[in-house]
């Protein structure tokens, strides 16, 4: 205090400066301070960012290929369904990549070729000549025959790492012709001679938009924007447009400007899709025009350039005179600069949008759902997501298409028939019946993702599709066969809570003593109680699980009538056994992993184990088909050939709350599950609920002629439908049924009465 | 001057630890799994696999000792999924599985799959060959991949199970050998040839398994069919 009173008395009257330079030099050295280092952690970010987005591939999931040869039967309209959603496009002749042409006896197909993990396919020029959709021949046009022809898989999903976005990478040498020169000509013309920000080319552009009236050009150069970018999930802050330049510039110190254009390629904003952000150019040609970049045109090419400026403002799908108007206008720049001709201007300013005919809506959420689940048991989050994986399923789009087509229609109609059902689901596996892989996958009532996949997460019981295994297990016993008496009379089965359980048939009558057969086709749930317990209770549920099923199931006897939970997957599971011959194989929907650079990583083989013995197989197949041809699932006809041979068993149960209908063809075994999600009854039966689901469902898919291969030790018996007798070829009132040989029984001269 | 320094230093740390927030924050990272399809109902999309798990980098064939749960509405009933699988290590050198040292009954029974007729179509035909110059290069795993190809075309055809089972034994799967032979044999009622072969393949197989009664067994019902 004293000091100061010093130097206010040494020097009076002299006024407090304001201003002095020692002032101005410590604010100069504290903001250089401040300066370099927040230029050092500008640096830090921009090059984190930069790294992380060149570096970090997202795994991609693909469907099965489309393999086309001699002798394959197709499905109506369904080559042409899978080409236009690869996109590929019909045109008069098919000169280059990724084209079709329509010929008089079928199509010729300019295919792209793909890396697959077994060899490269080349991309061929073939002739494919169909007969009633049946593939007959198959030859390239240079004259050499192939055998057959891979199509590159559909890419259904991918699996992305934390910056929740989508890319499909592309290189600078992978560039369609004047795609760089249209980019730069609209949004950077002196990229190369810039050091990341040009205020020429600022001026430049203002200049420009101000003679054109309009936005021809932008300020920013493409490192500008490449910045922008990075940082367009956040808000656009002041702080982040001050930083802009100098990161631009410290990305054009670090980084060539090759690599920062390659970058920009696959990081640039080009629309959303619902909660998908489309980055980069190659995603963006995929998503527009189903194509690969490489492949679209110049009018193509200056769309997406157009869409820089503003991907929502020019969306071509919401405004597509927008869209038209911005892409003319990036061919007139191209023009005015001599890219292209005037006339080659007009020829192309007169072409439509071309845009992608495929469905964008196409469902797959129940299928990736499982991928995801099965591919999660083997391998850790970060490499799943990171490390650009390519996954192959075994995903069939056709059949994926026809089950989401079919749920949501027939439950429509099942809503107009009844009145509509609240709350009502529904749920479909589709698999191939000779591998046991998944082909499709309907997770509820309407394909798309409620949240809740009812074809895994929910096990609902299962009624009468358990009465196949009871057969199942009674015939592998060998003491029954197809015609054996079985006593459909009541029974009363006292229970250990005092309680009496009386399971009552659906017509609510007694039949007498039924051949087996008929207690399948028929569903008697009294002769079938009746049947497991004589088989055994313990058998039954000892059948069930060699057929895949591991949960433990208690052994009540209700569980014949199919009281016991089991999901629709499950269940698939159960039908695929039988319809394997008796052989399980599990339900597998990933076929190989490879890494990025086709190294395969994991393969998934078949397995095959023998769960039930051919001849007992043999016969229960035969009695499922005769459910289908007489039964209770015959309402199948109304939707196939009769010459079509399908095994199926319907379910209801009890007050009609599930209806399940599970079978399969030569091909394809497929299981479909309705209810209400409050678990109350509906109007529907198995019959007349999932049945309608299944029948239009394979009434889509190809379909093959084939006999079932009967064993050496199986005959075909003339027997008497009503009491189950052999009996002489003359006798009317018959039925063929297949029998064990050694244990047949001897022929009845009688007629069997 | 003192003070200046003073100020100058509270500035500078005042900078510095804004600089070391503002670096510090960053965005949570975990996996996002998506399909393609166009959500029509968005808003009630559950999001899927949020854990935040960073998993070993080393072997991506190792499995979790945590399941991961999506984020769903019930409790799921996870599906079971096949263990089943055949996990090619990467390595540096070109990838050699390794064969398990072939018994000589087993050779043997590989010849005699020469014998057997060809297949009746084009392309099985062709997925065969090339499975056999895959072998024959060392590259069983996309032998394997040739020969699946083939039964998906023809699932009825006994040839591939023929390959398909005598390349698992002699990757020295013999469980699986014998599985795939008894499934071949369902498919030739009254084809000698092809049901001598499989017996002979099962035969093989039991007794790679120590399995002596059930290679006793298969090799009386392999000379039924001499």
């Amino acid at each position: 205090m004293s000091k100061n009173r010093a130097t206010s008395k040494s020097k009076p009257n002299a006024p407090e400066k304001w201003f002095s330079w020692v002032w101005l030099f410590k604010l100069a050295t504290v903001l250089l301070v401040l300066g370099v280092v927040t230029l050092i952690y500008l640096d830090a970010q921009i090059r984190h960012r930069f790294e992380g987005h060149r570096w970090s591939l997202p795994a991609k999931v693909y469907a099965r290929p489309l393999e086309l040869y001699k002798g394959q039967q197709l499905a109506v309209g369904q080559l042409d369904y899978e080409l236009t959603q690869l996109g590929y496009r019909f045109v008069q002749s098919a000169t280059d990549t990724g084209q079709v042409q329509k010929t008089n006896q079928g199509m010729i197909i300019h295919s792209r070729g793909f890396r697959f993990t077994d060899g490269a396919e080349q991309g061929h020029l073939v002739e494919v000549i169909l007969q009633k959709n049946k593939v007959t021949q198959l030859r390239q046009i240079s004259g050499a025959a192939i055998a057959s022809l891979r199509l590159e898989p559909q890419l259904v999903g991918g699996i992305y790492p934390s910056h929740n976005e989508d890319r499909e990478l592309i290189q600078l040498n992978d560039l369609p012709n004047g795609f760089i020169e249209t980019l730069l000509m609209v949004e950077d013309r002196d990229y190369y001679s810039h050091y990341g920000v040009s205020p020429w080319g600022i001026a430049r552009a203002m200049w420009a938009n101000i003679k054109a009236a309009a936005v021809v050009q932008g300020g920013s150069t493409l490192t500008q924007q490449l910045v922008k970018n990075f940082y367009l999930t956040d808000q656009q802050t002041l702080w982040r447009k001050l930083i802009e330049a100098p990161m631009a510039l410290l990305l054009n110190v670090h980084y060539s400007k090759e690599e920062v254009l390659e970058v920009y390629l696959n990081e640039v904003f080009l629309g959303q899709a619902g909660k998908r952000a489309i980055h980069g150019f190659g995603l963006a040609s995929r998503f527009y025009f189903g194509q690969p970049l490489n492949e679209i045109k110049l009018h193509q090419v200056a769309l997406l350039v157009g869409l820089v400026k503003g991907p929502s403002y020019y969306n071509p799908h919401r405004h597509p005179q927008r869209a038209t108007k911005r892409r003319n206008l990036v061919l007139s720049v191209l023009a005015q600069q001599g890219v292209i001709s005037d006339v080659q201007k007009t020829q192309y300013q007169a072409l439509p949008l071309d845009l992608s005919k495929a469905k964008q809506v196409s469902r797959y959420p129940a299928y990736m759902d499982v991928v995801r689940r099965q591919l999660q048991q083997h391998y850790p989050a970060s490499a799943l997501s990171n490390q650009g994986l390519r996954i192959f399923t075994s995903l069939d789009p056709w059949v994926q298409h026809q089950a989401h087509i079919a749920m949501v229609e027939q439950i429509d109609a099942l809503n107009q028939r009844h009145g509509k059902i609240p709350t009502l689901e529904g749920a479909i596996v589709v698999s191939h019946r000779g591998s046991g892989e998944l082909l499709a996958l309907v997770g509820d009532h309407d394909g798309g993702y409620a949240g809740h996949n009812w074809a895994l997460d929910t096990s609902r019981q299962v009624g009468s599709l358990l009465k196949s295994v009871i057969h199942l297990a009674a015939l592998e016993s060998g003491q029954y066969n197809l015609a054996t008496l079985i006593n459909d009379e009541s029974i009363a089965l006292p229970q250990p809570d005092g309680s009496v359980w009386q399971p009552q048939n659906y017509d609510r009558r007694s039949h007498g003593k039924v051949p087996m057969y008929k207690a399948l086709t028929k569903s008697y749930n009294q002769a079938n109680v009746r049947l497991g317990l004589q088989v055994g209770l313990e058998k039954v549920l000892q059948q069930l699980s060699e057929m895949g099923i591991e949960q433990s199931i208690p052994a009540y006897p209700s569980v014949l009538l199919g009281a016991v939970e089991i999901s629709p997957m499950q269940v698939n599971q159960i039908y695929q056994t039988i319809a394997g011959n008796g052989f399980y194989s599990p339900l597998s929907i990933v076929r190989q992993v490879t890494k990025a650079n086709g190294q395969l990583l994991s393969i998934f083989p078949l397995i095959v184990r023998q769960a039930a013995s051919n001849d007992a197989v043999y016969l229960l197949q035969h009695e499922m088909r005769l459910v289908a041809n007489e039964g209770t699932a015959r309402g199948v006809y109304r939707f196939l050939p009769k010459q079509q041979k399908v095994a199926a068993k319907t379910g209801t149960t009890n007050d009609q709350r599930d209806s399940w209908f599970a079978g399969f063809s030569g091909q394809h075994v497929a299981t479909v599950w309705l209810g209400r999600e409050d678990l109350k009854p509906t109007p529907l039966t198995g019959a007349s609920g999932a049945l309608n689901v299944w029948g239009q469902l394979m009434q889509h898919l190809s379909y093959t002629s084939y006999e079932d291969i009967k064993p050496e030790t199986v005959g075909y018996y003339y027997v008497n439908r009503a009491t189950g007798v052999v009996i002489p070829n003359g006798c009317p009132d018959g039925i063929d049924l297949p029998m064990v040989n050694a244990t047949a029984p001897p022929i009845n001269t009688n007629c069997g009465y | 001057m003192n003070s200046m320094k003073i100020t100058l230093f509270k500035y500078m740390s005042l900078c510095l630890s804004v600089v070391f927030l503002g670096a510090c924050a960053g965005p949570g990272y975990g996996p996002i799994v998506e399909d393609l399809s166009v959500q029509a109902r968005a808003s009630q999309r559950i999001p899927l696999a949020t854990n935040n798990v960073l998993g070993n980098e080393t072997n991506p064939s190792a499995t979790d000792t945590q399941p991961r749960k999506p984020v769903e509405l019930e409790k799921p009933k996870p599906y079971v999924v096949p263990k089943a699988k055949v996990t090619i290590t990467p390595q540096s050198s070109p990838s050699k599985v390794v064969v398990a040292p072939t018994e000589k009954n087993i050779e043997v029974v590989i010849k005699q799959e020469e014998a057997l007729p060809p297949s009746d179509q084009a392309v099985v035909e062709q997925l065969l060959s090339n499975a056999d110059s895959l072998k024959g290069q060392g590259k069983m795993a996309e032998a394997v991949i040739q020969l699946q190809r083939a039964q998906r075309i023809a699932p009825r055809e006994p040839k591939v199970y023929a390959r398909l089972s005598a390349l698992q034994l002699s990757l020295g799967e013999a469980a699986r050998a014998e599985q795939l032979a008894l499934k071949g044999l369902t498919l030739v009622p009254n084809k000698k040839r092809y049901q001598y072969y499989f017996w002979k393949l099962i035969a093989a197989s039991r007794s790679h398994l120590g399995n002596s009664k059930g290679e006793a067994e298969a090799i009386i019902q392999a000379d039924k069919y001499k």
